[in-house]
């Protein structure tokens, strides 16, 4: 599967400067990381939505909707056993868990543990509930940023874009290479594991981490093309005078407008704005408590709330 | 001797486009030097092609060229190179970027854009040209190698003759006086390499000086010169007229002598060939008894014994069609069946269904429609343990498969894949690498190993599943004379010793000398199946598959024959004097 996917298009975004793509792009998780809360990543999301219908992007949203599915989902599901906080809704049975005991010969003090001959359950609380929905929502947006980052802007623009930024030519310029690289990987790699099946190999025999080392047939073959692409592609970009002591130039003129700097501010805006959603505590999780403006970061704002509240492991598997 | 910089004061003639001066140059890695002593001129709008075995030098001195060799590959260099007199010691690879244009054969390597504009553009863009002297230069060069109208086009959709094309305009912009294109055909079809000797010669017509790296020596027929490299020296280094008549300097060179200048030489005419009119012109010079056979218009073809097809068929392709999700029809309703012991050639333009009926037989893709039997049992009715032994499939890039640490061990992956016992891997591995003739690299690391070594290996490693019919994709491409022809040796022992062989080939002199049967494949649909002298026989087919004959099999029609070797012509005609 191509991972540089660009589509076509003549919208407001395929048309703006490509600088401003990049800022928009470091907006996007700016204004992510901040919110916390399903409902306040909500404004952000329908956002981005309706910006892939306007440029045409939507197929390529189309073609990961199950990745954005299952993203949502694991995601949620994951966090209902990691966060455990609030009143519980509802408890789910997990397993049985024999019961163990385990003798520690120390002497005079030798002791014995005991624990299982129970049910392990898991309690769904609302907030868990909520705060996995969060996290998912999170994880899908910065993906639908990038999809739509991608969607929209050429490999050339990528590399203009970091360099009037000040990212050196030469960094922009890898990075958009790489886009290009990963598709010729991936191409040769569906025939590597095509030619290792006719050779008998099974590539879904095993666990986890046995699969994973199945697949040594695969990346060595690859690993090694990448180097002998690499070397070519090296050897023709020099051929091409990449490296020259002048400053390249570029061929496309991306001149600034009016509607690029109105961008550049409304960008600036939507990040304000999903700052102050967590300044003022509206993007965080919970009743609508407050959050005591305070200039802590909000990592540290995270863990102090986190120490303050119940411990989260024990008091996740409650006995019946 | 003097170092590289003494050298560069002496000026060179100004009169040379290139003059390469006592060139040596040997890779940090290794103890043998690449090339010796090497020097050669070229002079303005001059074409040099230079032939020779792999591992002779070529790429190398192409790399020499715009100092890729020894500024980016390192490794001690002597001697100068001047272009246009100046001498570019103590050039950067890129500051020669725009006297001297490099194509390389990996034309996906050399693509880096999203649109066909903007990788013309690219070269301009890293020496700083001005825009506006960008855009003047982007149509011409467009226009020049052909892709005019394909501005907005993503190179990656192109076919790989136009990414070569491609290529080429983006060196073209930064209007060089030299271009060097080292082997720029050998991974294209037809039609590619086509279009990209066309693009040659027009180059030519606009007196740019050309050095051109290419094993086809029919192409190279039109050159004004002629270099042989031999083990890094130079053993010839004239007009074609005189290289191409020296047989024992390229039968010890590893050069395929274009095919008239064969089969004069075999009638003992020792004569160069400009045409197939010109080499007719010498054969009836000499015997003149031979005129009547030409004028006696009747095709008298070389009978050849049919196939016996009383045995069961090996493989039985019923009304397969197929398609990829979503995709257009990719194969429409083929049949095809293939005896046990059979020598059979796949032929088509890229994209005409010859790769995925392959994929189809061996079991990598499964028809939509119809049915494909192994031994009269329907394969999608069988493990993966039954249909193993039977098919096997040779991939073009012996690179997709090869990665284990030894010879040995990658030849003995598939066998251990089958649970086979330890004792009867090891025979296995023993015969079979004695039949690739590789018995004494067992230990060695295969990435160390020739190209040519490497195609060997990949055969070894899937006949060690003792098939019962090989498929080989394009199984000489980028390999020279000798390691093709040791390759098909190999081939065609294995098919007299009873494995049915499937080879998928552009190359006509391998499809006429070795097939003795031809599937014509069409945009999806079989378009012919016989055998192989009613399919070369055939003007309207080989039109339809743009599939030009061998030299020796075109000479053969204008005595009204039809041979489809240099030696079979040459023993047929014998006959007749």
């Amino acid at each position: 599967m191509p991972i540089y996917r660009y589509i076509e298009g003549q919208s407001f975004f395929h048309r703006v400067h490509p600088a401003v793509k990049v800022f928009a792009l470091f907006i996007m998780f700016w204004s992510v990381y901040w919110v916390d809360n399903p409902l306040a990543l909500m404004p952000l999301g329908i956002l981005m939505l309706i910006a892939a219908r306007l440029t045409g992007a939507w197929p390529n949203f189309y073609r990961l909707r199950w990745f954005f599915a299952i993203l949502v989902a694991t995601t949620t599901i994951m966090w209902l056993f990691f966060y455990q906080r609030g009143t519980p809704l509802f408890t789910i049975p997990l397993f049985y868990l024999d019961e163990h005991s385990i003798t520690m010969p120390l002497g005079r003090h030798t002791h014995t543990i005991s624990f299982g001959g129970h049910t392990v359950a898991l309690s769904v609380t609302g907030l868990s509930i909520i705060f996995g929905v969060g996290r998912g929502l999170k994880l899908a947006e910065l993906l639908a940023a990038s999809v739509l980052f991608l969607s929209t802007t050429k490999v050339e623009e990528f590399t203009v874009g970091l360099s009037r930024l000040r990212v050196p030519y030469r960094f922009g310029f890898a990075i958009s290479l790489a886009f290009r690289l990963a598709a010729l990987f991936g191409d040769s790699a569906a025939t590597i594991v095509d030619a290792q099946r006719l050779r008998g190999y099974n590539f879904n025999e095993g666990g986890p981490f046995e699969r994973m080392r199945r697949y040594v047939p695969v990346a060595v073959p690859v690993f090694m093309g990448a180097l002998r692409k690499a070397n070519n592609m090296a050897m023709a970009l020099e051929a091409r005078g990449f490296g020259n002591r002048v400053e390249p130039t570029t061929f496309i003129d991306y001149p600034v407008r009016a509607s690029d700097r109105l961008a550049f501010a409304g960008l600036i805006l939507l990040g304000a704005f999903h700052f102050m959603l967590y300044y003022t505590g509206l993007g965080a999780i919970g009743p609508a408590t407050h959050r005591p403006a305070s200039k802590v970061p909000a990592k540290a704002v995270a863990r102090s709330d986190e120490s303050a509240s119940a411990p989260i492991y024990q008091s996740s598997f409650r006995l019946p | 001797m003097k170092t590289e910089a003494e050298i560069a004061i002496a000026a060179a003639p100004a009169t040379s486009a290139l003059s390469v001066e006592n060139v040596s140059f040997t890779y940090h890695d290794s103890e043998r030097a690449a090339l010796r002593r090497v020097s050669f001129t070229l002079a303005p709008g001059e074409m040099i092609g230079v032939m020779g075995a792999s591992g002779a030098g070529k790429s190398t001195l192409a790399k020499c060229l715009n100092r890729i060799v020894p500024e980016f590959e390192g490794g001690e260099f002597s001697g100068a190179i001047f272009i246009c007199g100046d001498a570019v010691a103590n050039l950067r690879v890129a500051e020669i970027a725009p006297r001297v244009g490099m194509v390389f054969q990996d034309f996906e390597a050399q693509l880096f854009s999203t649109n066909v504009a903007h990788e013309v553009a690219f070269a301009m863009e890293q020496i700083g040209m001005e825009r506006a002297a960008m855009a003047a230069r982007i149509a011409p060069a467009l226009e020049a190698v052909g892709l005019d109208g394909f501005e907005a086009r993503d190179p990656t959709s192109l076919s790989g003759g136009e990414k070569q094309r491609c290529a080429i305009a983006s060196v073209l912009a930064l209007s060089p006086s030299i271009i060097v294109l080292d082997e720029p055909t050998t991974d294209l079809d037809p039609e590619g390499k086509a279009e990209v000797f066309a693009l040659i010669r027009r180059l030519r017509q606009r007196g740019l000086g050309l050095i051109v790296i290419e094993h086809e020596s029919e192409e190279l027929r039109t050159a004004d010169r002629i270099i042989v490299l031999r083990e890094g020296t130079i053993v010839a280094d004239a007009r074609p007229t005189e290289v191409f008549t020296q047989f024992d300097l390229l039968n010890e060179s590893g050069v395929r002598p274009p095919g008239l200048n064969h089969v004069l030489n075999l009638l003992g005419i020792n004569t160069h060939a400009e045409s197939v009119e010109h080499a007719y012109a010498e054969i009836v010079g000499a015997f003149p008894r031979l005129k009547r056979l030409g004028e006696s218009a009747r095709a008298q073809a070389i009978k050849p014994a049919k196939p016996s097809e009383t045995e069961a068929p090996l493989i039985k392709v019923e009304e397969v069609s197929f398609n990829y999700p979503n995709g257009p029809r990719v194969l429409e309703s083929i049949d095809l069946s293939i005896a046990p012991g059979e020598f059979l050639a796949i032929v088509g333009q890229n994209g005409s269904g010859k790769s995925t009926l392959a994929k189809l037989i061996v079991g990598l893709l499964q028809p939509i429609e119809g049915r494909v039997l192994l031994n009269g049992r329907d394969r999608a009715s069988m493990t993966e343990t039954e249909t193993a032994p039977q098919a096997a499939y040779v991939f073009q890039n012996p690179d997709h498969q090869i990665f284990s640490a030894t010879v040995a061990d990658e030849v003995a992956f598939g066998p251990r894949n089958f649970n086979l016992a330890a004792d009867e891997v090891e025979r296995r591995s023993d015969e079979v690498l004695a039949a690739v003739g590789l018995r004494d690299a067992r230990e060695s690391d295969p990435f160390l190993l020739s190209k040519g070594e490497r195609q060997r290996l990949a055969v070894a490693s899937v006949l060690a599943l003792h098939p019962r019919l090989l498929i080989l994709d394009e199984p000489t491409t980028g390999l020279d004379h000798r390691e093709q022809l040791r390759m098909m040796a190999l081939v065609t022992e294995l098919n007299r010793t009873g494995t049915a062989i499937v080879i998928i080939s552009h190359t006509p002199w391998l499809v006429a000398e070795y097939a003795r049967r031809v599937v014509l494949m069409r945009r999806g649909r079989k378009l012919f199946d016989g055998e192989v002298r009613e399919f070369f026989a055939s003007d309207a087919l080989l039109r339809g598959s743009s599939f030009v004959p061998p030299e020796a099999t075109q000479l053969s029609r204008r005595f009204g024959a039809l041979a489809l070797s240099p030696a079979e012509l040459a023993a047929w005609l014998q006959e007749r004097l």
